[in-house]
């Protein structure tokens, strides 16, 4: 009986070694820590701005879990290699500023869908994202920068996009 | 426990958890004031291993013997209900040896939960006091429902032998028992699910709902999937148990009948694991409608390879339970007429092991996916739900086979359309297999949207159709089938005990990985998207850490569980009601 047991115990020992070994040295070590809220001074110049954009974007914005670099077959969301170019093509087919188009694809994206993709998107300026006004318009210029011209400043740019948070939480949303 | 009145089991059940909570709100008010008050930010620091690695251990812990007594009564109520219809002594033995198992587990379980009920309040008093002020009334009815259901049970495994002549009303009572464990889990998967896929509150985590924060987008998937899992869990330990008791058994008489308990344990487990991979897809779209981004973290980003971890755990079982039926035709008279189709069954179970392992994004963070691109140029289109469906479907179905075959190795159909009756088994076999290929491969074709609802349900739905065909067909051919000799329970060798406990230590590693994956799902939140874990804690560990705690957390399972065994063994030396023969 004990010879049993100890057999049973080796057995039992010997299979949780065997699986923490391959999660310790077969699958690749990191940890996922918190992001980092990015401050935004006012008047930051146009690369510093962006830069701070693509570091949100693959970042605390955890936009690159949908979004791919370059396009793919079976993507989920836009690619963000020629996103630019993309938005201002469509700002211009619905007549609304480039501007509004960027910071409503941000805050309010659920208004117009790229056609081939679903409604997928949630309001990053809210939890759990919780993106601030500057890091919003820093991940609007980097996107501006894949294919357009760079419009989206800060400060300046407020306005247009608190005018679109605005429009977001009249159809419903907390703001 | 020999020889108890039900009425001295009953208190001694009431006492026992009386004592515990008791123990539970004195301690909870003694450190209150004698530990230091908690930080600015609402946590206290649990020495050594830190506030996280004990809840976790607890937690899980807990979890797993909760598990396991709210598992084991369904299958016992049904094997002594299968008893009093069919008058057959073994199931009544088998029904009443595994409600003794349940019965003792509910003292380690009541301890554990002791432990993670001081722990919580102590060391994370501000989540606590939020997930009062939400969810509060849930606690108290938790309370009650526990206090209930622990008293059935006492009387159920006490009345045991008294009510031998009044068997509707036991099972009755066994029904009122599963009951209890149901609403039992209910209120902990709600816990769990406000704390995943909140509603019923506004952004700044203030009541608005209440029923709303019950009724979340997590809550009834989760507990579908739970209550599954334990019965494949507690059915798994009742293996183990049996495994054991095979092991180290004196008699052919005790190893005729381990075997045969260890067999049916493990048959009920892997029957109930079919349904887990639809159920366990339900919880995925709910999560993933609650939001997109979550489901999208918990299947392709951070926990990618975890999914190739959990299918190297459902391999190694499934490969475990395929081992332990093709060693179990050298018991059946007439099992060697199939000992050719094992290769074949042997390769498809690799071939679908392989899809199953591949990675999608085999990018471990964002950082990575900046670099090397987010889906690999080859191997992602074989690490696609498209293809991963297909193979988990297919792997089942081969392993519902070895089933199939186990169970007809020993019978000689004689109806007079047997010739039919083989050639549409294999109609169904490899008709199911060509339709569920052609869905899989069709999937690539198609929008996530209808891959997700439309066509990987059609797929689960053609394995469910399949094995439900042959069941009904088998049936029938084999009915008054010549037999060719009873199955020699118990001419087994040592070692397929072995792939019993292997499946189970297995099955219980894999449900620590899974809490694990299914709790860091929430990132750096307590409560998803409302309240921030802001303790040093809040980020993920590696796998390798995820692991080396999930392999701990395992061994003292098992440890808990020999003890538990012992006990057992030692309470049937006395003689009684402990006794096995009983």
């Amino acid at each position: 009986m004990k010879g049993g047991a100890i057999k049973l115990f080796v057995l039992v020992v010997g299979i949780n070694i065997f699986f923490a070994y391959i999660g310790l040295y077969f699958l690749p070590q990191s940890q996922s820590l918190p992001p980092k809220t990015i401050k935004i001074e006012k008047g930051i110049a146009q690369d510093e701005l962006i830069a701070a954009g693509e570091t949100i974007l693959f970042g605390k914005g955890q936009c690159m879990v949908c979004h791919p670099m370059k396009p793919e077959s079976g993507m989920r969301a836009p690619a963000i290699a020629t996103i630019g170019a993309d938005m201002v093509k469509a700002a211009k087919e619905r007549n609304i500023p480039i501007e509004n188009y960027v910071f409503e694809g941000l805050v309010n994206p659920a208004e117009y869908i790229q056609k081939g993709f679903e409604n997928m998107m949630p309001p990053v300026h809210k939890a759990p994202t919780s993106l601030t006004e500057g890091e919003l318009i820093a991940v609007s210029a980097y996107l501006q920068s894949k294919g357009a011209n760079i419009t989206i400043n800060y400060p300046d740019s407020v306005p247009i996009l608190q005018d679109e948070i605005k429009k977001e939480t009249k159809k419903g949303g907390n703001g | 426990m020999a020889d108890v009145s039900v009425k001295k089991g009953l208190t001694k059940g009431v006492i026992k958890l009386t004592v515990l909570l008791g123990i539970s709100f004195l301690f909870l008010f003694v450190l209150g004031k004698l530990l230091p008050t908690p930080t600015e930010d609402g946590y206290r620091v649990f020495p050594l291993i830190g506030s996280r690695v004990w809840v976790w251990i607890i937690a899980q812990l807990h979890l797993n013997f909760a598990a396991f007594v709210l598992g084991v009564p369904i299958f016992a109520v049904s094997m002594e209900f299968l008893s009093w219809r069919r008058s057959d002594e073994r199931l009544d033995r088998i029904a009443y040896d595994f409600t003794k198992l349940f019965t003792l587990a509910y003292t380690i379980t009541a301890a554990v939960g002791t432990l993670l009920l001081i722990s919580l309040p102590v060391l994370y008093p501000k989540f606590m006091d939020h997930m009062m002020k939400i969810l509060g009334p849930t606690w108290w009815l938790y309370i009650v429902v526990m206090y209930v259901e622990v008293m059935v049970c006492y009387y159920y495994y006490y009345s045991w032998h008294k009510m031998k002549d009044n068997k509707g009303t036991h099972v009755a009572i066994g029904g009122l028992l599963n009951i209890m464990g149901v609403i039992m889990l209910l209120i902990t998967s709600a816990w769990v699910g406000y704390m995943t896929t909140p509603a019923g509150v506004s952004e700044t985590g203030e009541l608005l709902s209440r029923w709303k924060a019950i009724k979340t987008h997590m809550w009834i998937p989760l507990s579908i999937h739970r209550l599954c899992a334990n019965v494949v869990f507690g059915a798994g330990i009742a293996a183990s148990y049996a495994a054991y008791r095979f092991i180290v058994a004196e008699t052919d008489e005790d190893r005729a009948y381990y075997d045969w308990m260890g067999y049916t344990s493990a048959m009920i487990s892997i029957g109930f694991s079919l349904i887990l991979p639809g159920v366990g897809y339900l919880l995925g779209v709910e999560i993933y409608s609650f939001n997109e981004q979550m489901g999208i973290q918990l299947m392709g980003g951070f926990f990618a390879w975890l999914w190739v971890m959990q299918a190297i755990l459902i391999g190694a079982i499934l490969m475990f339970v395929n081992y332990y039926l093709w060693i179990s035709l050298n018991k059946m008279p007439g099992g060697e007429r199939y000992f050719k189709y094992v290769k074949y069954l042997f390769v498809t179970m690799l071939l679908g092991y392989a899809v199953w392992l591949t990675p999608h994004s085999v990018a471990l963070s964002l950082d990575e996916a900046r670099k090397m691109g987010t889906y690999h140029p080859v191997l992602g289109n074989l690490g696609v739900m498209a293809a991963k469906n297909t193979a988990v479907v297919i792997t089942y179905l081969a392993t519902f086979l070895s089933f199939a075959i186990f169970k007809m190795s020993n019978k000689e159909a004689v109806v007079s359309w047997a010739k039919l009756g083989n050639a549409l088994r294999g109609l169904i076999v490899i008709g199911s297999t060509v339709i569920v290929l052609i869905l899989g491969v069709y999937s690539y074709m198609v929008s996530s949207a209808v891959r997700v609802k439309i066509l990987s349900p059609i797929q689960f739905g053609v394995f469910f159709l399949a094995i439900v065909a042959l069941f009904i067909l088998d049936a029938k051919m084999f009915k008054g089938a010549k037999i060719l000799g009873e199955p020699r329970w118990g001419k087994m060798p040592e070692r397929s005990q072995y792939a019993l406990i292997g499946i189970t230590v297995t099955f219980t590693w894999l449900m620590g990985m899974m809490g694990y994956m299914r709790s860091g799902g929430r990132q750096y939140w307590h409560v998803y998207g409302i309240m921030q874990d802001t303790s040093p804690d809040a980020f993920l560990p590696t796998h390798g850490f995820a692991s080396v705690v999930t392999s701990i957390l395992t061994v003292i399972f098992f440890a808990l569980m020999g003890l538990l065994f012992y006990g057992i063994m030692k309470l049937e030396k006395k003689g009684g009601q402990g006794g096995a023969k009983a």
